[in-house]
């Protein structure tokens, strides 16, 4: 089964125009034998691996850099993850507390994608004992 | 090559992983694992009292057993793995990773497998984005398929 | 109604007792729930809370808690756990029942888990949460009406209590064997003593590990858990039915400590991590020196427990202690001094730390009779506890009393 069955999680960045609706649009004119559902944060793709793969394929060729995705354990409204059910689950507030940071990723890809190099950032590091030595006796 | 991610849990991580063409050893796959397992009923996770014996093999008795538990999931993901990528101080390790003794243990059992390991910090602006970005495809792209 | 429990929790989905706590939930009528927060929520919640833990888990407990302080989410009572052994969360937990205490009417009780746990264990506390939230009218009454009785079915004694008119009239106890067997001999006897029949009880309310099969048994009008019917048992007799107090039961298997507010329990642990800490400790010990049990509290009135070194945790260990120390020439007095005080202490080490004790501290349960036990629980508490008239039979007349509610 788990060979099988894959559940995605699709993620719109927070910069991006795109909105949940127009994502599951795409999802469906590619025609895929995928079940799609609209979340607040993107969609969710269930289906056999392979077309998963080439919903996703697409999306990320579409929507390079704005998309973000991961697989995910449970299927769509399984009664074991259900919000109705229970309430939320601590994977909700990772979620919400990872997407915040999509821009920042979105604006690093962007950058990769020019072939844009890393910046050395100097260490923060505590001030050596000396030299904190020396302020306090000036 | 397969790449744990840690947190295993991880969206960012597991999409950049993906995005550069290898395939992330996460929480969901092992989760997913255990799930759709149809012969066990014990929701929500199906970690059986074997699990968390199991478990044993990474921490003995006195320590607790939610962090056996995990090991138990994660520790083989960690043996099978090529590569590590690890973001260091991640303030959103919610849910599967909300032990940070765990955490400890796995960065540690990570470390001593000797594969090829990046640590990246977690990015609070633009450019530590960029550079974790950046950073990440570097290490990626270097590991050949 | 289903009762909603809201768990603060971490570990459980790992430890695999996640689906005992939710099985022994659902039995009873209840169902576990996880208050609704955002990210951003935790933030705010450690900060206001003031105790920044390592682990997001036990950050997500307090923002949950919060949640719950606040009115954002409704539950009916909450079940606060995380894994045995865990010193962060140890800390987390009992603070957070605090903050729930100072900022709800919402009982509440703590339980520190291994993977062991089984949904049986689980289910006395989450039907003691049900009750007392189920059943408020029926823990409220003072006075017991009519002619009914009390049968407490514990793990060592069964005990019996007639009562009419707000008075006891028949009681008797007597070693556990034969679940039924057991309360019909001391039932019988109980209803010698009021000159009654079976036929003339108008109800009968059952407590105790065997409460369910003497609740089918005798049809009872009430099969409740021993948490609140103890209370209820000893606010009863010793006429404190008012106001605060701890309720403290040390025994035969279970300990149980019990903050109870007119009347009703509002915070509870029971348990009890080792044997060491129980009233079979003392059987053991007695039965070692080869004294009656009755004997053993006068014995060690008259002993000083400095002289004599027992301090383990474990009953096994225990009663090497004992052996030990009787073989180097330790008197009796002193040995049953030792014994009583070594209970006594990991009581207050054990169960004492997971609730905050309220004054005055009532002393109950078979074990209450051990003169030296209490003496020792009041030195090391640093305040004699009351021990009402009749004592052992507070389950009794808790029963007896309650039952009288459906007349």
């Amino acid at each position: 089964m788990s060979e099988e069955r894959e559940t995605r999680l699709l993620m719109i960045s927070p910069s991006s125009m795109l909105t949940p609706d127009q994502l599951v649009r795409s999802v469906h004119a590619m025609n895929k034998d995928v079940k799609v559902k609209e979340t607040c944060y993107g969609c969710l793709v269930e289906g056999r691996r392979e077309a998963v793969k080439e919903v996703l394929d697409q999306i990320r060729g579409k929507y390079r850099n704005e998309v973000f995705s991961k697989r995910r354990a449970y299927p769509a409204g399984d009664p074991r993850r259900c919000r109705a059910q229970h309430g939320t689950r601590p994977g909700y507030s990772q979620l919400e507390a990872e997407w915040a940071l999509l821009s920042n990723v979105q604006y690093g890809l962007e950058c990769a994608d020019r072939g844009e190099k890393v910046e050395q950032v100097p260490e923060k590091g505590p001030l050596p004992v000396r030299e904190f030595k020396k302020i306090c006796e000036e | 090559m397969k790449v744990f991610i840690d947190p295993p849990n991880s969206l960012i991580l597991f999409d950049i992983v993906e995005r550069f063409g290898h395939e992330p050893l996460s929480a969901m796959a092992a989760i997913q694992e255990k799930i759709d397992n149809l012969e066990i009923d014990m929701p929500p996770m199906n970690v059986t009292l074997d699990d968390v014996v199991r478990g044993l093999k990474y921490a003995g008795v006195e320590v607790p057993s939610g962090i056996r538990g995990r090991m138990a999931m994660w520790g083989p993901m960690i043996e099978e793995a090529d590569a590590a990528i690890i973001m260091d101080n991640a303030p959103y390790s919610f849910g599967c990773v909300g032990c940070e003794r765990s955490n400890e243990m796995l960065k540690y059992l990570i470390k001593k497998r000797g594969i090829p390991r990046l640590h990246v910090v977690y990015p609070s602006n633009e450019e530590e984005a960029k550079n974790f970005v950046i950073s990440a495809k570097e290490f990626l792209e270097g590991l050949g398929k | 109604m289903t009762i909603k429990i809201a768990e603060l929790s971490c570990g459980t989905e790992y430890s695999s007792v996640q689906h005992e706590i939710e099985k022994a939930a659902l039995s009873v009528g209840a169902k576990m729930v996880y208050p609704d927060v955002g990210a951003a929520d935790v933030d705010d919640a450690v900060k206001r809370f003031g105790f920044n833990p390592r682990s997001n888990q036990l950050k997500l407990m307090i923002a949950r808690a919060a949640s719950l302080a606040d009115g954002n989410y409704d539950a009916d009572a909450v079940f606060i756990c995380t894994c045995f052994r865990c010193a962060e969360a140890a800390l987390v937990r009992n603070e957070l029942r605090r903050f729930i205490q100072d900022n709800t009417n919402l009982p509440v009780v703590t339980y520190s888990f291994t993977e062991r746990l089984k949904a049986s264990q689980m289910l006395t506390r989450m039907e003691a949460l049900v009750t007392i939230v189920s059943r408020k009218e029926l823990l409220a009454r003072e006075r017991q009406t009519g002619l009914t009785a009390g049968l407490d079915s514990g793990s060592s004694t069964t005990k019996a209590v007639v009562m009419q008119d707000n008075k006891i009239i028949g009681k008797a106890w007597t070693g556990s064997g034969d679940v039924i067997k057991s309360a019909e001999q001391v039932l019988e006897e109980a209803m010698k003593q009021a000159g009654i029949e079976l036929k003339d009880l108008e109800a009968i309310g059952t407590t105790g590990y065997g409460r369910y099969t003497l609740g089918k048994h005798y049809n009872a009008k009430l099969v409740q858990e021993e948490l609140t019917v103890n209370s209820k048992g000893a606010v009863w007799l010793a006429d404190r039915q008012r106001g605060e107090a701890t309720i403290l039961d040390i025994g035969g298997m279970d300990n149980k400590a019990i903050t109870v507010r007119d009347g009703v329990p509002d915070n509870f642990t029971m348990g009890g991590i080792c044997a060491g800490a129980s009233g079979r400790f003392l059987e053991m010990t007695a039965k070692r020196m080869k004294v009656d049990i009755e004997e053993l509290g006068p014995l060690a009135m008259k002993g000083d427990w400095r002289k004599a070194k027992m301090n383990s945790y474990c009953s096994i260990f225990g009663i090497q202690d004992l052996v030990t120390q009787l073989g180097e020439g330790k008197t009796f007095e002193d040995v049953a001094a030792a014994a009583c005080h070594s209970v006594a202490e990991q009581v207050y080490e054990q169960q004492l730390q997971e609730i905050d004790v309220r004054h005055p501290i009532i002393q109950v349960g078979g074990t209450s009779l051990i003169t030296g036990l209490v003496k020792a629980v009041g030195e090391i508490l640093g305040e004699m506890p009351i021990v009402p008239p009749d004592s052992q039979y507070i389950g009794a007349v808790g029963g007896a009393l309650l039952s009288s509610g459906f007349l």
